[in-house]
């Protein structure tokens, strides 16, 4: 009898087990990073920049166009506008009307997130270099990441018309990026066999599925 | 086709002899030991390992997908864009070659090293050496600070000593010494002299530790002018080479072997095909090539050339006293053919010389006067500046160091206390010199002497210069910043000058002032001197001829006997080994995992005995031998104990050793290679590669002698295990799989020129038929279909692609022990077969890399689909589907598979930087073959279709391809035509290795051609 009653048990808490582990550890596969959403030392929005500004993903991923790598920008190309844009109109509207009402002339406002940016490339308040400050390039997180035996070349698919959001999902709709794809190997498959068929933007592509298109 | 035919080819004395006694055990295709059922591990030592197996393997499980870090540029330099290559054009410093070179820069930092195509000297080649030196850039044992007294010390406290020191020693008048290996830069020669010129006594003494001395001196004799003369093989149609190894390490090897190939060319119309005779008492990779060959000890060299100068003396006409000559060891009747020869070829021969004795140098100049050999094949007026060390010098200094009369020596590309025979003398004797500057940028044995060190950049991180030949002056540019905090020799020369400047301001005003004016295309310097950036270097018209006085006959005096040897004792002879030369590398791995060419070893030197001297001293390959020397060598050393290696075609009373091992460097190498239960070190019991031999050098006469009589050798009875690749991966065709009459078809196919004259298909011994095939033929190829074609006449075996493979593919280096267990990585390997009895040998050379075959055996036995093929033709390894069954390299007819046993990571974590992150780094348990760079395929596929163009005819070179001096490797589009590898594999020497298999290789190979009397040729093609 006793050992019935714990057979019972022990078969219950197995099912138990196998359900909430089943629950909570959705079923991927090891390595699949989708909706992988890290914070970012800096959190830039591609929402505004993308979406509400209009910036071509290519004026600041330069990269994809001539080589594998798309690339972060480096932090040059961001102080091609934030030499002058150096916080939103909503905060300097604040600013001066708060400096009206205080009947004080207004200050410079500075958005604490492009301060980290004048940080790392060690500017003074004047935006201009300076030496006696320290340089620091800044870390981003890597979101999409293929493994090192894949090799994917932006180009490739940049110059025979692939939008950047068949891979990368909505981007200019995001706050802070997303992966979206699982971008695992059948997925990437299942895309080159489509388009040998459909072509890519109405023209004919080869998109070979031979193993050492990216496994090198 | 005549029965015993078949087996004309074999690799090793061994295989030869077995197939003798027992065709089977020969036919072995896994001659492996099973070392664990016969080996020590206990049961102990299997649970230790078994139990570290189970709890790796829990650990690694563990792991989770790790934050990772994207870090781009703050401000990101105008022509940078990450992960595009970008080449910069350069002079090679890996020797005083002064080769071209186009320096691939990844994310700024150099990762390989190719020949530059436009280079007038090297024309595209690049050795093995040259490949390597990349390594050295990386080393993080290299002295990355300038050291007072073997501490750090910054340039400030170290300038200001030295001048301290130099100042007083101007005031007292005393002898200062610049102690350098050649030095070709003209701007650094200028520096030198204006930092000399300060000095009352002051003096620039130039050795070469591979030293040509004698040869420049017989020029002085001859000519009235100390020079090197630029030969010219391509002009050559006969050339006779007397122990000048000249197309592995004499000189300039890159441009010799790109210059001998251009006068073999079957396929020119008509057909050109020099005649090579090469006189030499060892196996050199030359002699290998060489159409015939004669051996001769060291000592009867000058004996022979004297024959040859008085036969051709009597064709010429000219007076030569040749009353009481000795008769020469080697067949006058070969001898008299040699200079017949010669002699018809007038004006279209030369003859070489690799003696250190000026008196047979002196002779050599004379028969190539009789040739005419001056200003056809040989170059005077725009001479080579390559060696141009003075060994009459260099033992002045010595005089000088051992009387204390030197206050001040610097030193500057050379190892002294290594390099020279008496060299653990000159420790104490520089103690007693006041001030000791090196200027080396690694540490050996002469820098840990040294005061101060002031160590130079690596050549990819400086300005510099090189002249190797009079008018081509290759420009090196910086391809990186410095990694440590070292300065450029220019620099450091200029400061102690009194007129610190950086060696790009002193370089350009040189190029101003010495190299603009003579030229004759630009008129603006900054055109000039962009160009000439761009290029690599520049060709100056304007060189002004050397003068020199016509040729004197009088100082010609015949060499009338050689020293004769007695019973049981032996010419030892001293030769520099393809990648390790003279030891300035001995610290790269790669080229100490190098199989020499011709003996396969790695990892040590050995002593070669030719078979017949090996069987009367009763020792086989391994057996330790104790060498004696009758008079003590410089160090007072009497004997020394070296691991036997047979080399059939070797001279019966010499024994070869190779110089450059032992040294110190070499220390770093214990580590080498997997730690594991049962791995034994790579360093031998000194702690050090291999043993230095240079003691046994003599310098007497004011030369540098490299053989030494007499010598004798004892049998020690120990047994030393050498790490060869010889008998790796037997390829025959097993009778079974071949179709009949085809089963015993070599794979090295030759035919002889003659007979090739007469009909292109001659010495063809197997038509290749259509076979019914297991397969369905599904493979359509509709775009591309890669293919390669290698020829075998004009591959020397330099193993100039092995590095290059190495470096492009990231190969491991695995140290000995693996070697020795037959795990060596290379993915391109060269066979080395030999034809002959064993006393005379004839040589083949075949680079064997995965064949790519449409049939491909590996991929029918793969389990898990890790080795497929592609549409293109290629046989792809998807390394990260392989688990390492291993069942594809067993089914490899090949052996050309390569199987990761361990992790093998550099052992120098910054050497990593050298990786191509094009390329994955393969781990433990992964299968691993020749791509055909798939890598570069895919670059150039898309950077075609980026430009909208269509892919051109050579714009694919794989790396083997690329480094070839020879140009003997082609890879391109079979589906196309008129590509040149299509062109190429239509010829009729074409033919494909174990055709009879059907497995259908992508590689094909050109027989080889060789000149052969007729009357030997009829016997052996039948």
């Amino acid at each position: 009898m006793n050992s019935r009653v714990l057979t019972i048990v022990l078969g219950v808490g197995l099912a138990f087990t196998v359900v909430f582990f089943g629950w909570s550890v959705s079923p991927r596969l090891p390595g699949d990073q989708q909706g992988y959403e890290p914070a970012q030392p800096i959190a830039y929005s591609h929402r505004l920049h993308a979406g509400e500004l209009q910036i071509g993903c290519l004026y600041c991923h330069f990269g994809a166009e001539k080589s594998r790598h798309a690339g972060i920008p480096p932090a040059g190309v961001c102080m091609n506008c934030h030499r002058f844009v150096i916080a939103s109109l909503g905060a300097i509207r604040a600013e001066h009307e708060q400096a009206d009402q205080q009947k004080r002339p207004p200050q410079t406002v500075v958005s604490p997130e492009l301060e980290k940016l004048y940080a790392a490339m060690g500017l003074d308040k004047n935006l201009q270099p300076d030496p006696s400050k320290p340089t620091n390039p800044i870390a981003w997180v890597q979101v999409h990441k293929l493994p090192d035996f894949a090799y994917f070349d932006h180009r490739a698919h940049v110059n025979a018309g692939l939008e950047c959001q068949r891979c990368h999902g909505p981007v200019e709709t995001m706050e802070r990026v997303r992966q979206v794809e699982d971008l695992s190997m059948g997925w990437c498959v299942n895309c080159h066999r489509e388009v040998d068929q459909t072509g890519v933007a109405g023209k004919a592509v080869e998109a070979s599925i031979d193993c050492d298109t990216c496994h090198y | 086709m005549a029965g015993d035919h078949s087996h004309r080819y074999w690799k090793s004395l061994e295989e030869r002899n077995a197939l003798v006694e027992s065709p089977a055990a020969a036919e072995d295709e896994f001659p492996e030991s099973l070392e664990f059922a016969t080996g020590s591990i206990g049961r102990r030592q299997f649970l230790k390992a078994a139990g570290f197996t189970f709890v790796g393997a829990v650990l690694t499980g563990c792991q989770r997908a790790p934050v990772e870090k994207a870090i781009p540029y703050l401000v990101k330099p105008e022509e940078v864009i990450p992960g595009l290559a970008y080449f910069y054009a350069s002079t090679c410093g890996g020797c005083s070659a002064g080769c071209g070179l186009l320096v691939k820069n990844r994310d700024g930092r150099p990762i390989k090293l190719e020949g530059n195509p436009e280079h007038p000297l090297s024309k595209g080649g690049l050795c093995a050496t040259g490949q390597a030196s990349i390594l050295g850039l990386y080393d993080s044992r290299r002295i990355l600070h300038p050291l007072r007294e073997g501490k750090e010390a910054t340039w400030e406290q170290v300038d200001r000593d030295i001048l301290d020191k130099l100042e007083g020693i101007r005031r007292e008048g005393r002898a200062v010494r610049f102690l350098s290996d050649s030095i070709s830069s003209p701007t650094t020669l200028a520096t030198l002299e204006a930092f000399l010129g300060r000095f009352p006594n002051a003096r620039h003494v130039v050795y070469d530790p591979l030293s040509c001395s004698a040869i420049l001196d017989a020029y002085e004799q001859t000519h009235g002018m100390r020079l090197l003369p630029h030969f010219r093989f391509e002009m050559a149609e006969v050339i006779a080479s007397f122990d000048a190894d000249f197309l592995a390490t004499w000189i300039a090897p890159v441009e010799y072997t790109a210059g001998y190939q251009a006068a073999r060319r079957l396929e020119a119309t008509p057909p050109q095909f020099s005649y090579h005779v090469q006189f030499e008492p060892r196996m050199s990779l030359t002699g290998s090539k060489a159409d015939q060959r004669i051996r001769v000890a060291p000592q009867e060299l000058g004996l022979v050339v004297t024959h040859l100068a008085a036969m051709l003396a009597s064709l010429a006409g000219a007076p030569f006293p040749a009353e009481g000559i000795e008769q020469p060891a080697v067949p006058r009747q070969a001898l008299q053919e040699v200079a017949q020869r010669l002699w018809e070829a007038k004006g279209r021969s030369l003859v070489v010389c690799g003696s250190q004795d000026v008196s047979t140098q002196v002779l050599c100049n004379f028969i190539n006067h009789l040739l005419s050999s001056y200003s056809n094949t040989i170059d005077l007026a725009l001479p080579s500046r390559q060696r141009r060390g003075n060994d009459r010098e260099l033992q002045s200094l010595l005089e000088e160091l051992h009387g204390g009369k030197i206050a001040a020596l610097f030193i500057s590309g050379v190892n002294p206390v290594y390099d020279l025979p008496d060299g653990n003398q000159l420790a104490p004797l520089l103690q007693q010199v006041p001030l000791v500057v090196s200027l080396d940028g690694k540490p050996n044995e002469t820098t840990e002497l040294a005061h101060y060190v002031c160590p130079n950049h690596h050549s990819l991180e400086s300005w510099g210069d090189q002249e190797p030949v009079s008018g081509v002056v290759g420009l090196s540019q910086p391809c990186m910043q410095p990694l440590g905090n070292t300065r450029a020799l220019l620099e450091s020369l200029a400061a102690w000058t009194g007129t610190p400047k950086s060696a790009y301001d002193i370089l350009r005003e040189s190029w101003q002032s010495r190299i603009f004016p003579r030229q004759t295309k630009e008129s603006s310097f900054q055109a000039f001197w962009d160009r000439s950036v761009q290029d690599g270097f520049a060709k100056l018209e304007g060189t002004r001829a050397t003068a020199v006085r016509p040729f004197a006959a009088g100082v010609v005096h015949p060499i009338l006997s050689a020293g004769a040897l007695g019973e049981g004792e032996f010419a030892l002879v001293l030769y520099p080994k393809v990648g390790i030369l003279d030891g300035r590398h001995a610290e790269n791995p790669w080229l100490q995992e190098l199989p020499d060419p011709i003996t396969k070893v790695t990892w040590d030197n050995y002593a070669c005995l030719s078979p017949a001297a090996a069987a009367a001293l009763r020792v086989s390959a391994g057996d330790v031998v104790r060498l004696e020397s009758g008079p003590a060598t410089g160090n007072g050393q009497k004997g020394l104990e070296l691991p036997v290696v047979v080399q059939p075609g070797q001279h019966d009373q010499v024994v070869a050793v190779a110089l450059g091992y032992g040294s110190k460097a070499t220390e770093r190498f214990a580590g080498m290679g997997p730690q594991w239960i049962e791995g034994k070190s790579t360093v031998g019991e000194t702690g050090r590669v291999g043993v230095s031999v240079a003691p046994w050098l003599r310098l007497v006469d004011g030369a540098l002698q490299y053989w030494r009589t007499p010598v004798k050798l004892q049998p020690t009875g120990r047994h030393l295990a050498l790490a060869s690749t010889q008998t790796y991966g037997g390829i025959r065709v097993p009778p079974q799989l071949a179709t009949p009459g085809a089963e015993r078809r070599p794979v090295i196919q030759e035919t002889a020129l003659a007979s090739y004259l007469d009909d292109v298909r001659a010495g063809k011994q197997w038509e290749a038929e259509e076979h019914e095939d297991l397969w369905a033929q599904d493979h359509p190829y509709t775009g591309h279909r890669w293919a390669m074609a290698i020829d075998l006449n004009a591959c020397t075996g330099c193993s100039a692609c092995v590095i290059a493979c190495q470096v492009e593919n990231n190969v491991p280096v695995v140290g000995k022990d693996e070697v020795r267990r037959r795990r060596v990585m290379h993915w391109i390997r060269i066979d080395r077969y030999y034809a002959g009895d064993g006393a005379d040998v004839e040589v083949a050379h075949q680079p064997m890399l995965c064949q790519h075959c449409e049939n491909a055996p590996c991929e029918t036995v793969c389990p898990v689909l890790a080795t497929v093929h592609n549409a293109e033709g290629l046989n792809q390894q998807i390394y990260n589907r392989c688990v390492g069954t291993r069942y594809c390299s067993n089914n490899c007819p090949y052996k050309v598979r390569r199987f990761n046993w361990f992790n093998y990571p550099h052992e120098d974590r910054l050497e990593n930087l050298v990786l191509n992150p094009d390329v994955t780094v393969r781990s433990r348990g992964i299968m691993e073959k020749c791509s055909f760079c798939v890598q570069r395929i895919q670059e150039a596929k898309i950077e075609a279709k980026r430009k909208g163009e269509p892919l051109r005819d050579g714009a694919i070179k794989t790396a083997c391809q690329q480094s070839c001096p020879a140009g003997a490797i082609v890879v391109g589009d079979r589906n196309d035509p008129n590509s040149l590898v299509s062109q190429l594999l239509r010829s009729s020497r074409r033919y494909h290795v174990l055709q009879e298999i059907n497995v259908r290789p992508s590689i094909g190979y050109l027989k080889l051609v060789r000149h052969r009397l007729e009357a030997r040729e009829e016997k052996r093609d039948g």
